[in-house]
């Protein structure tokens, strides 16, 4: 953008300057009109979705009554997932490093990790750690191993962001890795050639690069995992869907309920999103011209 | 040959699987001396260069730079430490640049000084922007290298390999991928750091740098040394009938030569 501006007012003798300004400026309008019009198209299937809800007994009263319930929720939503999503970015980096390193005992290993977890359901996987963990505890305390046991015997929203940790770094794995992939063999020649170790390289040259190549994707992957916390749920966890569930059960507002979790979940990840353009941005703008 | 050599290959050999890129090469260089290695593409001479920083791992011979002295063994990977200081000594410049996107150029130019030397941060940041200036970039220290044009990534790409101050420094077709305008820009500060009596090694089709600035040149055929001499001796008197035939269609484009 600034090389054009900066471009039209050096050319202010330009005869044709007027017309490039006024193609400039019709685009701009078209390009305004069509997000007027999208936004009014979103606005109808609300009001359709709405006015359909409001002629089957739906009680948006019981929404406005009880939102902040259910809104308290959100912290706790984005508390497991904001520390689950470091953690999976932890084990995806020292994944992808075992991947793609010659060593057979770390290519095994993470090989392993991301096969078995890539392959149970993370639902499965929950209730491994919350319930199958702790009888492994109690087996280690009954040896004697008092200490040991009880390390393994987590709470509710230590196996959540376990599970989830787990779970999304194994697929986070192989994000890492392509985007570790991605970077030209030359970076990594020309940083031998001034006499960089491989670790030097990795660390000074090349995960740099990757990183912003991969930003987008662990955007998604944070996203995702946004949603995917609802399962932790299940194990009494106090966030949205476990506070909309209790609501909705005790006076029987499923509906008013559940479209209130899903408008929680939909606005953060709206959010999650916007910053995590902003984000992309401001990581590209070292390399933009 | 005068003094001790600066850089002496003794049969080295490279294979690729079963391809014998390289065959039994052995050669010399002096301090100061500017050698040219010249040749069809293929012909194996940027695999030679790139064996001596063991870009390219040699598969059998013996490779002395200064006093480090590294002897390959087949079938045996030289050891690590080895390979390291014998990189020290030799600087690198690509064809394609190969400059880190990610840092500005002074950032690329002290790059090795602070992470492979440990040099203090000011220190680095001194010498390095007296190679920025040496190769006429000292106003593009900040600037990243998007922002450069061809010619000025390949100058800061000879100022990042100049500033660990190593014993020969080795071009691998550096004008290559330039835009024709731009070549001249980056052969300028070569002749300039021949003159200084920076001891190089460069693989190039830019015959007239070949003529004008080297002492020796090497003429590789099939990975084998056909022939050397200097650039009178190479250019208007070929012994070797390949030679001949490769240097035939430069000379009549450039009879002066």
């Amino acid at each position: 953008m600034d090389a054009d501006s900066s471009m039209l007012s050096s050319s202010d003798q330009d005869p044709d300057l007027e017309i490039g300004l006024s193609l400039q400026a019709a685009e701009r309008r078209e390009r305004v009109f069509q997000t007027i019009k999208i936004t009014i198209v979103w606005m109808i299937l609300v009001a359709i979705v709405s006015f359909v809800l409001l002629q089957l007994n739906f009680d948006p009263g019981y929404i406005f009554l009880h939102n902040s319930f259910v809104l308290q929720g959100a912290a706790t939503t984005l508390g497991v997932s904001l520390a689950s999503i470091s953690i999976a970015t932890i084990l995806a980096l020292l994944g992808a490093l075992g991947r793609l390193s010659h060593n057979s005992i770390a290519q095994g290993i993470s090989g392993f990790y991301v096969s078995v977890v890539r392959g149970t359901p993370l639902l499965v996987q929950i209730y491994l750690i919350y319930l199958g963990l702790p009888q492994v505890g109690q087996q280690l305390s009954k040896l004697g191993m008092v200490g040991l046991g009880q390390l393994f015997t987590l709470s509710a929203i230590q196996s959540g962001i376990l599970a989830l940790s787990l779970n999304y770094g194994a697929y986070m794995t192989e994000i890492f890795r392509a985007g570790i992939q991605s970077i030209g063999y030359g970076q990594r020649e020309a940083a031998a050639s001034i006499g960089l170790t491989p670790w030097q390289t990795m660390r000074r040259i090349i995960l740099p690069q990757a990183v912003r190549v991969i930003i987008p994707d662990i955007g998604n992957q944070f996203i995702a995992m946004q949603k995917d916390s609802a399962l932790v749920s299940i194990m009494g966890i106090w966030e949205i869907t476990y506070r909309a569930n209790r609501l909705a059960r005790k006076d029987s507002k499923f509906m008013e309920m559940f479209i209130l979790a899903a408008t929680l979940y939909w606005i953060l990840t709206i959010i999650s999103s916007w910053l995590e353009n902003r984000l992309e941005r401001k990581m590209a703008q070292a390399y933009e011209r | 040959m005068n003094a001790d050599p600066l850089i002496q290959v003794d049969h080295l050999h490279k294979w690729f699987g079963g391809l014998h890129v390289l065959k039994d090469i052995s050669f010399t260089v002096q301090s100061k001396e500017v050698l040219v290695l010249i040749g069809r593409s293929g012909s194996g001479k940027s695999t030679l260069l790139r064996c001596l920083n063991f870009l390219e791992e040699p598969s059998s011979g013996t490779i002395t730079i200064g006093n480090q002295v590294v002897s390959i063994e087949p079938g045996r990977r030289p050891d690590k430490a080895i390979v390291l200081a014998v990189r020290l000594q030799t600087g690198m410049v690509f064809q394609e640049f190969n400059l880190f996107p990610h840092m500005t150029a002074l950032e690329n130019v002290i790059e090795g000084l602070v992470t492979v030397k440990k040099m203090p941060k000011e220190q680095a940041v001194s010498l390095g922007e007296r190679y920025l200036k040496k190769v006429g970039l000292l106003e593009k220290r900040d600037v990243h290298p998007i922002r450069l044009s061809g010619g000025q990534k390949q100058r800061v790409a000879i100022a990042r390999a100049l500033a660990m101050e190593p014993k020969v420094m080795l071009f691998d077709e550096p004008t290559s991928a330039l835009d024709p305008e731009l070549i001249g820009e980056v052969l300028d500060v070569m002749k300039q750091l021949a003159l200084e009596g920076t001891t190089m090694i460069v693989v190039t089709h830019e015959m007239g740098f070949a003529s004008d600035v080297s002492d020796r040149i090497i003429y590789i055929d099939q990975g084998k040394i056909i022939e050397q001499g200097t650039p009178e001796q190479i250019f208007t008197a070929p012994q070797d009938e390949r030679t001949h035939a490769f240097l035939e269609p430069i000379r009549k484009v450039h009879p002066t030569e």
